[in-house]
Formats: C-alpha cells, structure tokens, sequence
C-alpha cells in the first residue's frame, strides 16, 4: 500500500480485564474505502473505540500510528482536531446542549487549531442549514437538544451532518446503517459518498453488506477474535454473504 | 439596643428586648412552640444554624426616613425600608395579617423575622404588572429583619423579578422573606436571582405563599456563588391552585446553600411540580429538604418532585431529602432523587468532535443548568439568567442569542439574501 494514512500494528487492547484485541494489524490507505466486517463480539465496534481514544478502552500493547504519529496516549479531542472523526454506533443524547451551538463550537475548535478564522453565527447557520436541507433533515433539529428525542435515523443523519460540517480526513462510520430505512440509508449514503475526495480515508464497520451497495469498498477487512484474518477487495463481500465469516479462516 | 444572642433567647425576652407590638404575640406564641434552631432542627439540620444563634448580634434598625423616588418598573428596599417605586404599585407600610391566616409555618425564623420586623412591607397589585423587586442590603456585620407581603388581587398576573445587591453587607445575617397571597384565578411568578460570594451577608428568607382557587404560583430561584443562604417556603395550595416551582442551586467553596420546603395540599385538584437542580463544586453542600403533603381535603391531587445534582468534587456534598406525606388514595404523586457526576459518554462524546475537555465539561454543566433557565417564559429574563449563570460558574459570560433563541436564523436568512 502507498500513502499510509493510518498503521495499527500489533494492537492490544482490553475493556476492563477482558482482552478484546489480539495483536491486530491494520494499515489504511489515503482516499480509500476500507470496511470491517466480522461477526458479533469479534472486537470491530473496540477497534473504533481505540483509534478515538475512548475511555472504556485500555491500549495494553502496540501503536496506532496516524499521519506518521503514534497516537494511542492522544486525548479524543487532539485526534479529532487532527482529522479523525467517528460516525456513532448509538450517539448518546446531551439534553441542554443546543445542536447548533455544539457544532459550532466543534467547527470552530478545529479551526482555530488550523489556524484560520472562526465562523460567525450567521455564516455557520447558513452552512448548517444547507446541509441539514441536502440530508433530508428537519430544520427545527438545529435548535433541538443534541441527539435527544431523535429517531435512530435523524441520529444518524446528524452524525453525517457532523462529519460535513466538520470535513475530516479519517472517518469511522460504525455500524452506520443500523436502524435505517431504506431512503435514510440512500440519503446518509450520499452524503458519505460525497465526502470522498481521493484524499479522505474511511473505514466502514459493519455486519451487513447492505451499506456496501451504496458505498463502494476498495478493501475488505475481515476481523475475528480480535485479529484481521484476511484482507482482499470488494468480491470478498459476495463469499461472505455466501459462506458466512465462519468459513474465512486465518491466512 | 444591646447585642442580641439569638439562641439564647425566648420568645418572651425578644417581645420586651424588641419592644414588639401585642399583634405579634401570636408569632411569639409560634415561636415558642417551635423552639429556636439548633442544629437538631427538622428545617435546619444541614444548615450550619447554630454559629449563627451564637453569635452576638446587635440589630439594625433603620430609623432613616427615606425618600422614596419614583422609577419604571423597579422597587427598592433599602435596608427594609421602601426607597423607590414604580408608578401604579400600592404599596402599605405597617402591621399585616400575614401571620394572624390559617397557616402554620414550619420554620421558626420564619416568625423570629416577623417578630424582629418594625414593619412589614406590602406590595398590592390591583392590575397585571412587570416589576423588578431589588433588595438592599447596606449594614455590615449586623442583623437586619424585615419582611414583605405580596398581595395579587383576582384576575391580576404579576411577575416579579427578585434580586438582591449587599456588597456592602458583609457577614451581616438578613432574616428576611416574603408573605405572597395570590388571590383567586391571579398568576404569580416570582423570578428570585441571588449570587452571593464568600464573606457577602448570609441571607435567610423565610416565605409563606397562599395559593388561592384556581390560581397559579410560577417559582424560579436561582442560587449561585460561594456564600451560605438558605430559603424556607411554606405554600398552601387551594382547590384548583397549582405552583410549579424550580430551583437551580450552583454552590462552591465552603457554601451551605439550598432549599427547604413544604408544599401543602389543601383543596380538591390542585397540583404542584417540583424541580431541583443542583450543581456543587469544592466543598460547598448543597440543600434540597423538601415535604409534599397533601390533606385530607386534597382529592384529585397532582404532585411531582425532583431533584438531581451534579457533583463535581470529592468534597462536594448533597443532602436532598424529598418526601411526600399523603392522607387520600385518589391521588397522582411522584418524587425521585439523583445525585451523581458528569456522565463520562457525553464528555467523551463532546470530545470526540475536537471540543477541549474543559469547555465540554463547562458546555455539559450549562446544559444541566438550562432546562430550569429555559423554563422561565420571558426571553429577557432567560439570557439574563443563563448569563448569571455563566459568571457565577465561569467567571465570565459568553451568551449569545444562539444559546438562548432563534434570532441567528433569521440573521443566517438575511445574511444568505444578500
């Protein structure tokens, strides 16, 4: 591979006292579309968790080289101001905390670590508004609380919204199609889609491969026991719809 | 007038000390029944009461005539004496009822106040009204007691917003409170905004608030800072009466600030929603003693109660006491009682999105702050309160209209036009 935006080598990691990583290797490439796939418990929503730095997550062993950088003792808000950003599995609802104001309050956090200007309430809602029509959105979640009261969908779709407003160069989408209907998955599906530059890296976690229809993957990614046990493109989809992860075995 | 040694005293020894009028010897009865606090006291329990019966106070009276100005909106009581009204107020200067109605007040410095008091201060609203009630406090070191009755004719819809300025009363003990009657299909929000800093006076209130047939009590407090305070309420609710009432306590340093309160149902169908939110930092502990009682007579009954903190030191300490003490079975009540720290998925989540782990923290404790904040109906009174807030817990204010209302987007619509 060339242009290596990211390099996890040898990772361990455990919740708690339970190792969920064991020694996984992954390395993803500059523009490309990487997805995860494997079955329940294998480790995929940890590995997500790692590279954020969450803090359920005890790094026991090994690197997490972004950008050239081992990140792995990085607070989340330096990885995120340095470009990764992860797409929620289950966004957690803040009561009080107006949608807009946190976005912009993230928008111009990262800013300012860019070094360029804030943007004012004005030019911000202009942006956010636009978007918020393009994904489908009902106006008034701008001023709602975050996340409280959304549908799993209108959570989704505000995590896509997010990763717009916020243009980063690694995103995590973990299990983005969970809890979509059909129109909510083509219009975050688009939205993801129209991230894509040849210079944004995405790594799509996920069970199913019904995602991968609308976002086409360059490599797959098959993660069992806390290991990535093969690694091939897209057509691999197709033998894992068919034969199921328990006929992959490691290389 | 010599020092006064407040716990030493009777109710009989304060009426001849005080020179009080006979009208009062049925607060003394009261009193005596009651007892003065001590720290073994029901009301005063977590309240650090007794320092203060101890100590040798000498009570301020003030004898100034004072010229009364007239301004837009505001009242002024200077020292308990009236110094400015607004035009259309009725104001009276004198001896009141108050104490002589049927309710019994649990706290006993709820009489010692009316007992201490020349006179007491009552405000008549025959008309709707917006004022602004601003209390003053200028005597350091010393004991002022005063009171004030709030009478709202039927019909008539009153808000009030309570605030107190005593930078220069300080370690001086204010024994205090309103008697607010609201009559019959009359509304009543009484808005009550008080900071007070390590050292400032030490401000006990003690209210009473009758709720008459079919009217409504709206009551916000908001108690910020890092002096000691504590406010007693006693409201009596009548049929059809309802009080929602919510109190937002953000306490730090060595502050024992909060909340104790009775509200009693009386009449048929009344109800009363009850919420407290509190935030305590440093060392600082936190009150929220509060009955619901609901009478024999109280059929149909809606009563809820709640109370939340956020503890956001080791040596923070909250001492929330909900209750509900109920005679009927037709009837709906709740209360509940959480006390906790800032939940770790939401910080991690702020930030996830690049926001520093100190505004995150700042962003998640005004967020717990501003459902009682956005509660408060007039948009004015909201940005000023969600700007006291943010000065009390952060040393400065950064509220802009996007926090608090819906203005950016027309501004975002115009800005697009062009």
């Amino acid at each position: 591979m060339s242009n290596v935006v990211m390099d996890i080598d040898n990772l361990h990691a455990r919740i708690g006292a339970k190792e969920i990583l064991k020694g996984l290797n992954l390395q993803l490439e500059e523009g490309k579309v990487h997805a995860i796939m494997g079955p329940n418990g294998a480790g995929k929503s940890t590995l997500s968790k790692a590279i954020t730095g969450h803090y359920d997550i005890e790094v026991t062993d090994g690197e997490i080289r972004y950008k050239g950088q081992n990140i792995v003792d990085w607070e989340p808000e330096d990885r995120a101001l340095e470009g990764i950003f992860l797409s929620f599995q289950n966004p957690v609802e803040i009561p009080g905390v107006n949608n807009a104001y946190f976005l912009r309050t993230a928008v111009n956090a990262k800013r300012k670590h860019q070094g360029l200007e804030e943007l004012n309430a004005a030019e911000f809602l202009r942006e956010m508004k636009a978007l918020v029509q393009e994904l489908g959105m009902k106006p008034e979640m701008i001023n709602r609380s975050l996340n409280e009261g959304f549908s799993g969908g209108e959570k989704k779709r505000n995590e896509i919204l997010q990763m717009m407003m916020l243009q980063p160069d690694l995103i995590i989408l973990d299990e983005i199609d969970s809890g979509l209907d059909i129109d909510a998955l083509r219009a975050v599906s688009e939205g993801i889609n129209k991230m894509k530059d040849g210079k944004r890296s995405f790594l799509v976690i996920t069970h199913y491969s019904r995602i991968l229809d609308y976002i086409e993957p360059d490599y797959i990614h098959v993660l069992k026991d806390g290991k990535i046990i093969k690694t091939a493109g897209p057509e691999l989809v197709a033998e894992l719809e068919e034969k199921g992860y328990g006929a992959i075995e490691e290389a | 007038m010599r020092p006064a040694l407040l716990g030493e005293m009777t109710p009989e020894t304060l009426m001849e000390e005080l020179g009080a009028a006979p009208t009062k010897a049925l607060a003394a009865r009261r009193l005596a029944r009651l007892g003065m606090p001590t720290r073994k006291s029901e009301a005063y329990r977590y309240f650090d009461i007794e320092p203060l019966m101890a100590h040798d106070w000498e009570i301020f009276r003030n004898e100034a005539s004072a010229e009364i100005t007239e301004t837009e909106g505001q009242i002024v009581i200077t020292d308990g004496r009236v110094t400015a009204l607004p035009k259309g107020v009725e104001v009276q200067v004198g001896c009141s009822d108050a104490i002589d109605l049927d309710g019994v007040h649990f706290d006993p410095l709820y009489y010692l106040s009316h007992l201490m008091s020349d006179e007491v201060i009552s405000i008549r609203f025959k008309n709707d009204a917006k004022v602004t009630l601003v209390h003053r406090f200028t005597q350091p070191g010393k004991l002022l007691a005063y009171r004030t009755a709030i009478y709202l004719d039927a019909n008539t819809h009153v808000q009030i917003d309570e605030r107190f300025e005593g930078e220069q009363a300080c370690g001086a003990l204010i024994l205090s409170g309103s008697d607010a009657f609201i009559s019959r299909d009359a509304t009543l929000t009484l808005i009550r905004d008080e900071t007070l800093k390590e050292g400032d006076y030490l401000p006990v209130f003690s209210h009473r608030i009758k709720v008459d047939s079919q009217a409504l009590c709206r009551l916000h407090s908001f108690d910020f800072g890092a002096g000691s305070g504590l406010q007693l309420i006693r409201a009596e609710l009548h049929e059809q009466a309802r009080i929602d009432a919510d109190h937002l306590l953000y306490a730090t340093d060595h502050a024992r600030r909060g909340t104790v309160s009775q509200i009693v149902h009386i009449g048929q169908s009344s109800a009363s929603n009850q919420r407290a939110k509190n935030i305590l930092a440093e060392k600082a502990r936190g009150i929220f003693d509060a009955l619901i009682k609901v009478e024999h007579s109280g059929k149909y009954t809606k009563a809820h109660q709640n109370s939340k903190a956020i503890l956001l030191n080791d040596g923070a300490y909250m001492a929330s006491k909900p209750q509900l003490e109920i005679y009927i079975d037709d009837l709906e009540a709740s209360h509940g009682s959480t006390t906790g720290q800032l939940d770790v998925a939401q910080l991690f989540y702020l930030r996830s999105r690049g926001i520093a782990k100190e505004e995150a923290r700042k962003m998640l404790i005004l967020a717990f702050a501003n459902e009682l904040i956005d509660a408060l109906e007039d948009e004015m009174m909201r940005q000023r309160l969600h700007a006291s807030f943010e000065t009390a817990y952060w040393g400065m204010t950064n509220v802009t209209c996007m926090e608090t209302c819906h203005g950016c987007e027309d501004l975002a619509a115009e800005s697009a036009a062009k």
